[in-house]
């Protein structure tokens, strides 16, 4: 630790100085007396024990949390020599805010004593955490010097992004060959009721319908509907994001992946993620509690990539985009790449359907309010509507999503164009 | 600490109104007053632009008022000009920030142990002066002067020096 001088010594220094030249001008005793204790209080510049015997210590009360949670952070500082004035600066990133307690603070430990230092912060937006570095500075009791040190102390801490509240999803139109929620149109075993036929030798006697077989007099079965699961792929733009976190259009692109995710994996549904960065990046369909992990992980780290590249979604390997499965693209639209990519899809005969969060309003938060910006976003709300358009009348079904409005509102609107087989 | 710190900039600016309540003192320590409160919530160069003033309201106000020199409350004010600029400094420091167990308490006796020690120091560095005097005839003028400039060369060595070895760690 390299020990400075303060600019409080200068600060006594020059008060002195100046009341040791008003004494010589006024000739008054007076002055050169009250210079006296300034420079009695120099004399104790050095005077401070080396004090670099402390160590650091921190605990986190939890390590993986969902956006919006807090956290408690405690530092305990531990001495072995006696500390005058130690100062703790823990800088935050923008991922984390303050919201009990302070992030700096000053300590005095006596010899083999430990003080705890807490304070809390609520994760604002997703992402990882690894803060680690801890800014100490040494204070001797007058602050006349300081010295300065920085202690690694690791500390992860993973910030998922908070899955939407959901309960009505777009079904697709295709199923596989796996057990699931969804009603199948071929028969088989199943629950749901489907056609009605005559008995023949073979058929179980639990499966007879009997006010069907009182009535023509001949015996008759119920044949069931298969219950089915199907392949749903999340196609993530991050090409592009607009607005200012922890509310862009990739935050929110996200936190609906995210809780379409977790909604279709609790149907029993295999889902995977393709996240469109111009090079693409995956995660295959699977199902499980493994997998819904898996998923979190890809989009803890889904961010915004700068690049020329465009590949082509002919590309995408066919078990990481089955041709059976629903695809719904998650994207802003503000990119044409991946408008390109959502025709090459339709054109290659996808169920597809296109959430669209507006980047709108929320570029209209993060401005001042005027004339010009009201303007602005009304030619670029024409536009999008005009992209919109286009895409519709190539039978891509698109809903427009207002951050503001609740998730499922908005899916219950993509629900019913793809029954009606109009897009909107 | 910065109510104390204020406190002391009061009893600064003040002391100097009592020994002569005249209009050019009480303008000039107004504006001492000002300056020291601004520099206890802002910076600390503010708050020495105060003292300065602080301090020309001091030399100003026994100069109209005449008498002999009051050393002991000489000394008083200087223990008070050195504990201003530490409880302000540390004030700022201490501002937006977690206090430790104990830490304010440590503080206060350490500023009580300095201002009793350099007040007593003072007090020995008069009486030895006042002998020396009485013996030998020194032209005390030039001498403060020569110490003042000492004292600006020290400071320009602070100002120049910006770390110290060996380090202490």
């Amino acid at each position: 630790m390299t020990t400075r001088l303060t600019p409080l010594a200068l600060s006594v220094v020059t008060v002195g100085a100046w009341g040791l030249v008003l004494g010589v001008l006024s000739g008054r005793a007076e002055l050169v007396v009250v210079v006296l204790p300034l420079l009695l209080g120099l004399l104790r510049i050095g005077r401070t024990g080396s004090s670099g015997d402390w160590s650091l210590a921190r605990a986190v009360s939890a390590a993986r949390v969902l956006e919006g949670e807090r956290v408690t952070v405690t530092v305990t500082l531990s001495a072995r020599a006696p500390v005058p004035l130690l100062e703790l600066f823990e800088p935050l990133p923008p991922i984390l805010r303050l919201v009990a307690g302070h992030n700096r603070g000053l300590f005095s430990v006596a010899r083999g004593q430990s003080v705890e230092w807490r304070y809390e912060v609520e994760c604002v937006r997703r992402g990882r955490v690894s803060l680690g570095t801890v800014h100490a500075r040494l204070w001797d009791r007058a602050g006349l010097e300081s010295g300065e040190t920085s202690v690694r102390v690791p500390w992860q801490l993973r910030v998922y992004p908070r899955p939407l509240p959901l309960r009505r999803l777009p079904g697709p139109r295709r199923m596989q060959a796996f057990v699931g929620d969804y009603v199948a149109p071929s028969i088989g075993e199943g629950l749901e009721p489907g056609d009605i036929r005559a008995f023949v030798p073979g058929d179980r006697v639990r499966h007879v319908n009997w006010r069907a077989s009182l009535r023509f007099r001949s015996l008759f079965v119920t044949q069931y509907h298969q219950e089915r699961n199907a392949d749903v792929v999340l196609m993530l733009d991050t090409l592009t994001e607009a607005g200012e976190p922890p509310a862009t259009t990739l935050d929110v692109s996200i936190r609906a992946a995210a809780a379409l995710a977790t909604a279709y994996l609790a149907r029993k549904d295999r889902v995977g993620l393709i996240e469109y960065c111009g090079p693409f990046r995956w995660v295959r369909p699977n199902s499980g509690r493994a997998h819904h992990e898996r998923l979190f992980e890809a989009l803890l780290r889904a961010d915004v990539m700068f690049s020329y590249v465009t590949q082509e979604v002919a590309l995408v390997p066919r078990r990481v985009l089955p041709p059976q499965a629903l695809v719904i693209a998650i994207s802003p639209l503000l990119d044409p790449r991946f408008e390109k990519a959502l025709v090459d899809l339709a054109a290659r005969g996808f169920d597809l359907a296109v959430l669209s969060p507006s980047a709108i309003p929320l570029v209209r938060r993060a401005m001042r309010p005027s004339a010009s910006a009201d303007l602005a976003c009304r030619l670029w709300g024409l536009e999008r509507r005009t992209r919109a358009d286009a895409l519709h009348r190539l039978g891509i079904t698109i809903v427009d999503w207002d951050p503001a409005e609740p998730l499922e509102a908005v899916l219950a609107g993509l629900t019913r164009s793809r029954r009606r087989g109009v897009a909107r | 600490m910065r109510c104390l710190a204020a406190v002391l900039a009061l009893s600064l600016v003040g002391y100097p109104l009592l020994i002569t309540p005249s209009t050019t003192v009480l303008v000039l320590g107004a504006a001492a007053m000002m300056l020291c409160v601004l520099g206890i919530l802002v910076a600390t160069p503010v708050l020495v632009g105060g003292m300065v003033l602080a301090l020309a309201e001091y030399t100003l106000a026994p100069s109209l008022a005449g008498g002999p020199p009051r050393l002991a409350s000489a000394v008083l004010l200087g223990v008070v000009l050195v504990l201003l600029l530490e409880t302000a400094d540390f004030g700022r420091r201490a501002h937006h920030a977690a206090i430790g167990p104990g830490v304010l308490l440590a503080q206060i006796r350490s500023w009580a142990v300095f201002g009793a020690l350099a007040g007593a120091g003072a007090l020995v560095a008069i009486a030895a002066a006042s002998v020396a005097s009485a013996s030998l005839r020194l032209p005390w003028a030039p001498a403060v002067a020569a110490a003042g400039a000492a004292a600006a060369l020290v400071a320009v060595a602070l100002a120049l020096s910006a770390g110290r070895v060996p380090p202490r760690d």
